[in-house]
């Protein structure tokens, strides 16, 4: 397939150590050797050219595996079945089921997230959609809403920490 | 599970910081990982929630539609932007081949990648897994799918309809909204918004929402089936619903938009499989494969070969 990057790849080899360490305290333990392996193969699969921080965009690389890890696990534990409807099979009749119990699912979840966010600067919520959803980086969000970055970056603190909070609650239902 | 307040507040901060894209304080994020194991855990939770917030909003705005504040950036690009972050997070995105001269601009994903192509009209495609896309520099009103699957987001011009080419079909816009897939032996195209018309100059038949037309590569012949329009592009949100199609085809497909080596055993392409996969939890475990669609699932040195029972 895909040559990855020559420069990416030796950066990759030289600093192999630093790498798994880092995967060992994002939890990996005893997989982090998978879990590095598992970043090669992403390397190879996408050749993203020349890298501005090879080294940042490789820990990025490892860390966004961390999170799909956790998140399928997650999933994996809720069991919250990756399989809908069977044609003909009667037992499996629930075909649009799904998306509308995600649908509904999702809307109390809004809810609850504007509830939260209702204590905080109203641009707040925007900031955090621009960022997240938009996928904005926070220098342009400063520039279209005129604000400074460190108003931006500071509220966004405060929304992930609200958020993370109301998590918490929810987990705990 | 509950967190130290601390920790808490501290992991909210990590997961902020290290979602923006030129984050590079990794060392010192290590070393605040590595103090506690507690760390990691209120790592983990700090993303999940920005991400399913993020998510809830972004499929449910609560605000009932109305939509925020955003002069510049039109709300209809959120979906997008949103798959398009999701599926590539951080840069981590498609080829983009440029051939100087040539006058065409090819864009190329490797399995497993997606990539917003946004049009100099306000037009964008969302190109999935193991894809091929090419334009025309002089032509802006036109594209031609060569390979995998495509979402279009066609700003409708009554006076230069939006044409695309998929194998020997040509497709035109009517103000639209249509996800097209090209399949071994067929093209499969969806439309959740507007129109679509089949070949104008021969077949010219009109697809409209809800409605799934099928053509036949080899002689250009059609069907029309009922669909759901939540269907149109789910690919994008990490999920495909197939009907009664071929393992082969399921395989290819789940492969292109998941990366993992999938195969069929040679017995077994024909086996009609319908069901709806979630795409994520693949990832991680291929062999999950095997309990969806009630078939087995053995891992071979060339990849993962599935085998109907």
């Amino acid at each position: 397939m895909h040559e990855p990057d020559e420069g990416l790849q030796a950066v990759f080899l030289a600093n192999r150590q630093a790498l798994l360490r880092f995967l060992e305290a994002r939890g990996a333990r005893g997989d982090a050797e998978d879990v590095l392996h598992e970043v090669w193969l992403k390397l190879e699969r996408s050749a993203p050219g020349p890298v501005a921080s090879p080294m940042s965009y490789l820990y990025r690389i490892a860390n966004t595996v961390m999170i799909d890890r956790f998140r399928s696990a997650r999933q994996a534990q809720l069991r919250e079945a990756a399989w809908s409807e069977a044609t003909g099979d009667p037992e499996g009749g629930v075909s649009e089921a799904p998306s509308a119990e995600r649908l509904v699912i999702g809307r109390q979840m809004a809810l609850q997230v504007d509830a939260a966010l209702a204590d905080l600067p109203e641009r707040a919520r925007e900031i955090f959609q621009r960022s997240r959803i938009a996928g904005q980086p926070q220098r342009e969000i400063a520039r279209d809403m005129r604000i400074s970055v460190s108003t931006v970056e500071s509220d966004l603190r405060k929304v992930y920490l609200v958020l993370a909070q109301l998590k918490e609650r929810f987990d705990e239902e | 599970m509950a967190h130290d307040s601390r920790i808490m507040a501290e992991a909210a901060d990590w997961a902020m910081r290290t979602a923006e894209p030129d984050f590079a304080a990794w060392e010192d994020f290590t070393l605040w990982l590595e103090q506690s194991p507690a760390h990691n855990a209120a790592y983990d939770h700090a993303v999940m929630a920005a991400e399913t917030s993020a998510e809830a909003l972004r499929l449910a705005p609560a605000n009932d539609g109305a939509p925020p504040e955003v002069s510049d950036t039109p709300r209809r690009n959120y979906r997008w932007y949103g798959a398009a972050l999701a599926a590539c997070v951080a840069l981590l995105c498609a080829l983009w081949l440029w051939q100087p001269g040539a006058g065409e601009e090819m864009y190329r994903t490797a399995p497993g990648e997606t990539q917003l192509v946004q049009l100099g009209d306000g037009s964008s495609i969302l190109l999935g897994g193991d894809s091929a896309l090419t334009l025309e520099s002089d032509q802006t009103r036109y594209a031609r799918l060569d390979q995998g699957r495509a979402l279009f987001r066609i700003e409708h011009d009554e006076r230069a309809p939006f044409h695309l080419d998929v194998g020997s079909s040509t497709l035109v816009d009517a103000g639209t909204v249509f996800d097209v897939a090209i399949r071994s032996a067929q093209i499969r195209v969806g439309v959740s918004e507007g129109a679509v018309i089949y070949n104008p100059e021969q077949q010219n038949r009109m697809v409209n929402p809800g409605q799934l037309l099928t053509i036949a590569s080899a002689d250009g012949s059609y069907r029309l089936d009922q669909l759901s329009t939540d269907q149109v592009g789910e690919w994008q949100d990490g999920r495909l619903t197939f009907r009664d199609a071929s393992l082969a085809d399921v395989a290819a497909e789940i492969a292109a938009e998941t990366g993992v080596d999938y195969r069929v055993s040679p017995g077994s392409r024909e086996r009609p499989v319908s069901g709806s996969v979630l795409l994520d939890p693949l990832k991680s475990d291929p062999a999950m494969l095997g309990e969806l669609l009630g078939i087995r699932v053995e891992r071979e040195e060339t990849g993962w070969v599935l085998h109907a029972e």
